[in-house]
């Protein structure tokens, strides 16, 4: 049975999404710009011990998310320092600052490895949360492809926006200019220091949401069971949930 | 993008919704308290309430409309913590165009809305002689996506 197939879903799930998501999963298990194969898939299960991490749940109530001691429940392939940014990615997200970005490059990470893992964290979720949507568990994790990482970063990066390195707005040149236009929205240069991230949830949004041509069309028909108004009112009570201001 | 498409559409919605106000969704959009009810139960991580609210889902609009629902609120789960977890502000077009939406909703009171800069009185006096503007430019840019994707 080949990933993703739904077969045991009581709900009919579209061969496009079925599709992008399987591509998405051979993305995850090569090697990436900054980590290994084996790492990405561990980033990826580490995604899934956060959401019943214990640790995070009380990290989450206090007051101060950077003064509360204690240790997460985690499945022991990653160092600290990366359970940690997958968790709090995971489970409090509103809370992260520019200090604590900055301390990850000061113990270790520097800024393209927590945007790798960024967009792998949150490509696994938004997979993982569709399916638990539909009542279904997680797909299996795909087995890693061996191989090193190739430390690509485009030399058009720069810092000024947000607490990471990103390209300007119409900096989608030479070997980006498959990212976008002659300009962009903030959230879609978020993780463009990592290109192939940008791209690796492109690829899952235009599924599971609309392609860059749907998003800026308003009204009509997307080829969706809902219309566009729908689809922003679930995108709005979850962004709202989320206490995500952007 | 639900005020706008809501415009675009001439529909009457009332984007309290967007903070869970069940009464906002009696209006003119197609099982909104059940969408509505959906995506929070999914992004509360209430397992009870999801169970619930994906069965009255599908049983009021169909299997379609509950896959296309969980897809979206799925790819929302991931922005938002795009736009949190690498700290970016608001861009500074969206500023001007959200003033009024931004305050219906209050969304200030959301801790990220700390990496944005504030509104200013310029940018409010700039909103009110660029709103009709931009909901003329909208408009041209939907009416040219439509008829690209026909």
């Amino acid at each position: 049975m080949s990933a993703f197939s739904y077969e045991h879903s009581p709900y009919p799930v579209r061969q496009d999404l079925q599709q992008v998501y399987r591509d998405y999963w051979s993305m995850l298990s090569h090697p990436g710009n900054w980590w290994s194969g084996t790492e990405r898939v561990a980033i990826a299960n580490e995604v899934r011990q956060a959401t019943s991490c214990e640790y995070c749940a009380q990290r989450k109530q206090a007051l101060s998310p950077y003064n509360f001691a204690g240790q997460h429940t985690h499945a022991g392939e990653l160092d600290e320092l990366t359970v940690d940014a997958v968790h709090r990615i995971i489970t409090d997200q509103a809370r992260i600052t520019q200090d604590w970005v900055d301390s990850l490059e000061q113990t270790g990470m520097r800024p393209e490895k927590y945007v790798e893992l960024l967009g792998i964290a949150v490509t696994v979720f938004s997979i993982d949360e569709f399916n638990r949507g539909l009542g279904l568990t997680p797909e299996p994790l795909p087995p890693a492809h061996p191989g090193e990482p190739n430390h690509y970063r485009p030399a058009q990066a720069i810092r000024g926006t947000g607490f990471v390195p990103m390209l300007p707005t119409q900096g989608a040149t030479g070997q980006e200019a498959d990212l976008w236009g002659d300009h962009t929205a903030n959230v879609l240069r978020a993780l463009s220091v990592v290109p192939d991230a940008v791209r690796g949830w492109f690829m899952v949004a235009a599924g599971q949401y609309l392609d860059m041509a749907g998003m800026m069309q308003f009204s009509g028909d997307h080829g969706r069971a809902i219309n566009r108004m729908q689809m922003e009112l679930v995108a709005g009570r979850v962004s709202a949930i989320n206490e995500c201001f952007y | 993008m639900l005020s706008l498409s809501a415009d675009m559409t001439k529909t009457d919605v009332n984007l309290q919704m967007i903070n869970g106000d069940s009464s906002a969704t009696a209006g003119g959009l197609e099982y909104a308290l059940e969408l509505m009810v959906f995506a929070e139960s999914l992004a509360r991580r209430d397992e009870a309430a999801l169970t619930t609210a994906r069965e009255a889902l599908a049983s009021a609009a169909g299997s379609a409309v509950l896959v296309d629902a969980a897809a979206v609120a799925g790819n929302f789960q991931r922005m938002v913590r795009i736009a949190d977890a690498a700290g970016i502000p608001l861009d500074e077009r969206n500023i001007i165009a959200t003033i009024d939406i931004r305050e219906q909703l209050d969304l200030q009171r959301f801790g990220s809305a700390a990496n944005s800069r504030s509104t200013t009185l310029s940018d409010r006096l700039k909103a009110v002689f660029m709103k009709p503007l931009m909901k003329f430019v909208m408009r041209r840019i939907d009416r040219k996506a439509n008829t690209g994707n026909h």
